[in-house]
C-alpha cells in the first residue's frame, strides 16, 4: 500500500515530472551497462570501523568521520542550526552527517534526479518498499544483503520480531535486497474506517465488527437521517476498497498491487479481480449504493485528499468515512466549526471483518534506507554500515531519535516514556505549553529518521491515547494476512509484466466502479471476466507463477 | 500606434448619442454583452475572493467548507504567523532578486539579439534564426541539462535559475518582427546625422519600442516569478529557495498529510492549515497583481503588433 501512496504523490506532480521520470529511466538504462559489475567484497574500506561491533552496543567510529546523507525538509518542521540531534549523534558515534537538503514537495523526483545524475549523497533515507526497484535494476544502489554481516541489530530484530519472510519479499530477481526497511514490531492498517460514534450510539447501532454490521448501522442512520448518505471515501474508493478487500479475501484499491493473490489451496497466484471474493465485495458495495447508503460522489470525484468528504462529515451528510489518524483531527476541526466542541465523537475503528474472517492487511515495513553504489568506495564504508545499523535498528538510537537524551528531555521508567515538562512535542500534542519543542527546536522526532524502526512500546509512547486504543483493538481482534511468497521478476519480465498488467488494471478499475455504481449490471460479471481473459490474463499469471517457482527452486 | 492615438478621441465621442438612436436589437446586444462579460469577470475573480476570505478565516471553518466570499471566524493571526516566518521573507527576497536580475539579463539578450537578426543585410542571419528556433523544438533533456549546469558550477547559485531561461525564443521572434516594422528611413536619417549602430539602437529603436519592451518585461518577470521547476532542480539549500518553491512545499505539505505523511504512524497536527496556505498565496501574488494593470495596456498592443505584422 505504501508503494501506492507514493504513486499518488507522483501522479499529482504533473506532466513535467513524468517527463523527468522518463528521462531518469533512460539514464538508468544507460547506467546499467557501466555499473553493477563489481561484487560486494569489502576490501580495504574498513577504516574507523569497530572490530567488535555487535547488536545492542553503541557504535563509535574509532576516528571522526563524515558521511553524506539526503535530507527531506518537511515544510512545517524545517531543519535549523539549533537541531541538537546531529550534535548528539556526533558525540556518541564520532560521525558527522553532511546533508543535502531537498524540499518535501516532489522529493521523490528530486531523489531520482540526484541518483541518476550521480550527484546523490551516499545515504538515501526515507525509502519505502518498492522505491528501490528502479535503482536496483540500473546498479545505482548497493545490494545491502551482501553486507548483512555488518548489521547485527538489523539481523537481531528481523529474527526477534519474526520478519524474515517479509525480508525475503524484498529480494529482487537476483536474490538480493537493495534496501533495508524500517522494522515494526507491530503494524496496523494506516487507513481505516472513521465513524461518528455518537450518531451510531444515538440510532442504537453498535460499533461495527463486520461489514454486515456496518450495513445495519448505516441503515439505521439512514432511517434517522434520510437526507444523508452515511458512508463515504475521500480517495475515489481506493482506500475503502483496500481495507475492505481483506475481509472478502482479496485485494483491491490501493492494495491491488500487481493484481495477483496467492491462493493457498492451489499453491499458485490467481488474479484477484476475477475471484469470488472480489465479486462479493463489489456486490456488497453495489448494495450500499442501491439503498443510498454510500456517497457515490466520493467514489468518483478526483479530489485531493478528502476535502469534500471533510465538508460533508462536518455538515452531517456523512457519518463514516475512510481516513488515517491525522484525518480524525481534520474531521474534528471541521466539526468544531459546525457541531461544536464536545458535541460529537469521531472514532477510528479496526477495519471490519467479513467472509474471510477478521483479517486485515499483512504486516508492513516502514521507511528504511539504501546506499548509492559510490558508497562502496568510501574509505569508511564498513563504519558507515555499522553506523546505519546502529542508527536505524538499535533501541538506543531509536529512543534518541524519538525522544532525545534520557534524563535531559525525557525519562523512562518501566518502559514508559515521559517527556520532561519543560519540553513539548506539538506534532503529537504533548506538553503543548512548554517552551522548547523537541522537534521544531531540537530535531528529535523528525520525519526523516524517527519514524522508521519502532518497537511496540516506542510506537505507543508518543501517539494519542485513542490511536493507541486503535492499535490495541486491531492487534487483539484482527489477524494480519500472511505475506505472499516472493515472486521477483527480472528486468525483461518486469517490462513484460507492466505491459500486461496496465491494461488489465485499467479494465478492473473502470469496471469495479461501474459495477458498484450500478452502471453495469452484475449479471455481466462473466462477460467482464472474459474481457480480462482476452487481454492475456493467463499469460500474465504464468509470468508471475513462473517467477515464484524459479525463486522457490533457487532459494529452497 | 501614433495614428491610433490621434484618431481615438473622435471615436470615443461616439459614446455620446449624436446620430440616430441605436436600434433595439443593438441595445439588447450591448446589454447581453455586458451581462456575459460581468459573468466572466465574476468567474475569474471568485477564486481570488475566496482565497482572500480564507486568508482571514479560521482553519476549522475552511475545512468545514463554510467560507465562500466572506471570511468566517475573522482573524489576522495567520498573517502575523506567516509574516513572522523568516523563511517566508528570505524566499520572498530571493524571488525578487531572481526576477529582477533575470529579467534584466533576459531583456538585454533578447533586445540585442532581436535587433541584430531583424536586419536583412546581416550575413548568416537565417542561420542564426535557425539556431534559435531549433532550441524551441529540441532540447537536451532534463538530466543532461542538470549535468551541464552542475559541471559549470552553477548549482546552488542564482545563475542556475537566471541564465538557462534568459532567452526565450518566442519572445525573441515577437521582438524581431516588431523591430522589422520600424521604418528603415528613420535609421537612415539617424545614420546621416552621424549616429552609430549602437546609438541608433539605444536612442532611436528602443524608445520607439516601449510597448513591446513592456510586454517582454512582463512575460519574463512573470515567468521568473512563477518558476519553481528550475529551482527545484538546481537548488539544494533552502536559504536560496524562491517563493514558488517555498509555496509549493507548503501546499504539498498540506495536501499530502491526509495521505502519505499522516500515514507516518499517525502524525497528528503537523498539517499546514488551509488558512496559512491562503495567506502565503495572497502575499505571493500581490506584486504581480499590482504590476499587471499598468503593463496591460502595452501588453495587448505589444503582442498584437509583433504577431499580425510579422
Amino acid at each position: 500500500m505504501k508503494l501506492d501512496l507514493t504513486a499518488r504523490l507522483t501522479h499529482r506532480a504533473g506532466r513535467r515530472l513524468t517527463a523527468l521520470a522518463a528521462a531518469t529511466a533512460l539514464v538508468g538504462l544507460a547506467a546499467c551497462s557501466s555499473g553493477g559489475s563489481d561484487d560486494g567484497d569489502a576490501g580495504e574500506n574498513d577504516a574507523a570501523a569497530m572490530a567488535d561491533y555487535a547488536a545492542d552496543t553503541t557504535f563509535k567510529a574509532t576516528e571522526p568521520v563524515t558521511f553524506s546523507m539526503l535530507w527531506t525538509d518537511w515544510p512545517e518542521t524545517p531543519i535549523t542550526d539549533s537541531w541538537e540531534v546531529f550534535d548528539e549523534i556526533e558525540e556518541r558515534t564520532n560521525v558527522s552527517l553532511d546533508l543535502t537538503n531537498i524540499p518535501f514537495s516532489d522529493a521523490v523526483e528530486k531523489r531520482s534526479l540526484l541518483i541518476s545524475s550521480g550527484d546523490a549523497p551516499d545515504i538515501i533515507p526515507l525509502i519505502y518498499t518498492g522505491d528501490e526497484q528502479q535503482f536496483a535494476a540500473s546498479g545505482a544502489v548497493l545490494p545491502l544483503s551482501d553486507y548483512e554481516e555488518h548489521m547485527p541489530n538489523f539481523r537481531k530484530y528481523v529474527e526477534e520480531w519474526d520478519l524474515g519472510d517479509m525480508v525475503d519479499n524484498l529480494r529482487q530477481a537476483d536474490g538480493k535486497y537493495y534496501m533495508t526497511p524500517g522494522l515494526q514490531e507491530v503494524s496496523v492498517p494506516t487507513f481505516t474506517l472513521l465513524i461518528r460514534k455518537d450518531i451510531f450510539d444515538e440510532v442504537g447501532a453498535k460499533v461495527p465488527e463486520t461489514w454486515d454490521e456496518l450495513r445495519d448501522g448505516l441503515e439505521k442512520i439512514k432511517a434517522a437521517y434520510p437526507d444523508s448518505t452515511p458512508l463515504a471515501d475521500g480517495f475515489e474508493g481506493a482506500s475503502m476498497l483496500n481495507y475492505a478487500a481483506h475481509a472478502f479475501g482479496t485485494v483491491a484499491g490501493w492494495g491491488f498491487g500487481n493484481g495477483t493473490f496467492y491462493d493457498e489451496d492451489s499453491g499458485e497466484f490467481v488474479y484477484a479481480a476475477t475471484s469470488d471474493g472480489y465479486k462479493d465485495m463489489v456486490e456488497y458495495f453495489h448494495g450500499l449504493v442501491e439503498d443510498g447508503l454510500l456517497d457515490t460522489e466520493s467514489f468518483t470525484a478526483a479530489n485531493d485528499g478528502s476535502g469534500t468528504v471533510t465538508e460533508k462529515f462536518a455538515a452531517g451528510q456523512v457519518f463514516a468515512a475512510s481516513g488515517a489518524n491525522g484525518t480524525v483531527n481534520d474531521f474534528s476541526t471541521a466539526l468544531d466549526a459546525t457541531v461544536g466542541k464536545g458535541n460529537y465523537e469521531v472514532v477510528q475503528i479496526a477495519p471490519p471483518g467479513g467472509e474471510a474472517g477478521q483479517v486485515v492487511e499483512p504486516r508492513n515495513f516502514w521507511n528504511g534506507f539504501m546506499l548509492t553504489s559510490e558508497a562502496k568506495n568510501h574509505p569508511n564504508f564498513i563504519a558507515m554500515l555499522q553506523f546505519l545499523d546502529w542508527l536505524y535498528y538499535s533501541p538506543e538510537a531509536r529512543d534518541l531519535l524519538r525522544w532525545g537524551v534520557e534524563g535531559e528531555t525525557y525519562t523512562k521508567t518501566d518502559g514508559k516514556y515521559t517527556l520532561n515538562p519543560e519540553f513539548s512535542l506539538d506534532a503529537f500534542s504533548i506538553n503543548p505549553d512548554a517552551q522548547t519543542d523537541i522537534l521544531k527546536d531540537l530535531g528529535y522526532s523528525n520525519d526523516v529518521l524517527a519514524g522508521s524502526t519502532e518497537s511496540r512500546a516506542l510506537k505507543e509512547s508518543y501517539n494519542a491515547p485513542q490511536y493507541v486504543e486503535y492499535i490495541d483493538s486491531v492487534l487483539s481482534t484482527r489477524t494480519p494476512r500472511d505475506p505472499f511468497p516472493p515472486a521477483p521478476l527480472d528486468e525483461t519480465e518486469l517490462e513484460q509484466a507492466s505491459l500486461l498488467a496496465t491494461p488489465l488494471k485499467d479494465t478492473v478499475d473502470t469496471n469495479t466502479l461501474r459495477f458498484i455504481l450500478g452502471e453495469r449490471p452484475l449479471s455481466e460479471w462473466d462477460a467482464y471476466v472474459g474481457e480480462l481473459e482476452s487481454q492475456n490474463l493467463q499469460g500474465y499469471l504464468d509470468l508471475i507463477n513462473g517467477a515464484r517457482e524459479r525463486y522457490a527452486d533457487e532459494n529452497g | 500606434m501614433v495614428s491610433t492615438d490621434v484618431t481615438r478621441p473622435v471615436d470615443e465621442r461616439a459614446g455620446v448619442p449624436v446620430g440616430p438612436r441605436d436600434s433595439t436589437g443593438y441595445r439588447l446586444f450591448t446589454w447581453l454583452n455586458a451581462g456575459v462579460l460581468v459573468l466572466v469577470t465574476v468567474v475569474i475573480l471568485y477564486p481570488f475572493v475566496t482565497l482572500l476570505a480564507q486568508s482571514f478565516s479560521s482553519s476549522g471553518a475552511i475545512k468545514a467548507g463554510l467560507v465562500n466570499a466572506l471570511p468566517v471566524g475573522f482573524n489576522l493571526e495567520t498573517y502575523r504567523v506567516v509574516a513572522g516566518d523568516d523563511r517566508f521573507w528570505t524566499s520572498y527576497g530571493n524571488t525578487v532578486l531572481y526576477t529582477v536580475v533575470g529579467t534584466v539579463i533576459a531583456m538585454v539578450l533578447t533586445t540585442t539579439f532581436a535587433y541584430a537578426i531583424s536586419k536583412p543585410h546581416l550575413r548568416g542571419r537565417n542561420a542564426l534564426i535557425g539556431i534559435a528556433v531549433f532550441t524551441m523544438f529540441f532540447n537536451g533533456g532534463i538530466i543532461p541539462n542538470y549535468v551541464l549546469i552542475s559541471s559549470l558550477g552553477m548549482k546552488n547559485t542564482m545563475w542556475a535559475l537566471v541564465l538557462p531561461g534568459a532567452l526565450s525564443v518566442f519572445n525573441l521572434l515577437v521582438m524581431k518582427s516588431f523591430f522589422e516594422n520600424i521604418p528603415r528611413e528613420l535609421e537612415e536619417a539617424a545614420q546621416i546625422d552621424g549616429l552609430g549602430w549602437f546609438a541608433i539602437f539605444t536612442r532611436i529603436v528602443l524608445p520607439l519600442s516601449k510597448a513591446v519592451i513592456a510586454t517582454m518585461i512582463l512575460f519574463y518577470s512573470v515567468a521568473y516569478w512563477n518558476d519553481w521547476f528550475t529551482a527545484f532542480l538546481y537548488l539544494d539549500e533552502d536559504n536560496l529557495f524562491p517563493l514558488s518553491l517555498f509555496l509549493r512545499n507548503l501546499i504539498a505539505g498540506a495536501t499530502t498529510t491526509t495521505a502519505a505523511s499522516a500515514a507516518a504512524a499517525g502524525t497528528t497536527s503537523a498539517a499546514i492549515s488551509a488558512n496559512i496556505q491562503a495567506v502565503t498565496m495572497i502575499l505571493a501574488i500581490i506584486p504581480i497583481l499590482c504590476v499587471y494593470p499598468f503593463v496591460q495596456r502595452h501588453f495587448v498592443s505589444g503582442v498584437m503588433l509583433g504577431s499580425v505584422k510579422g
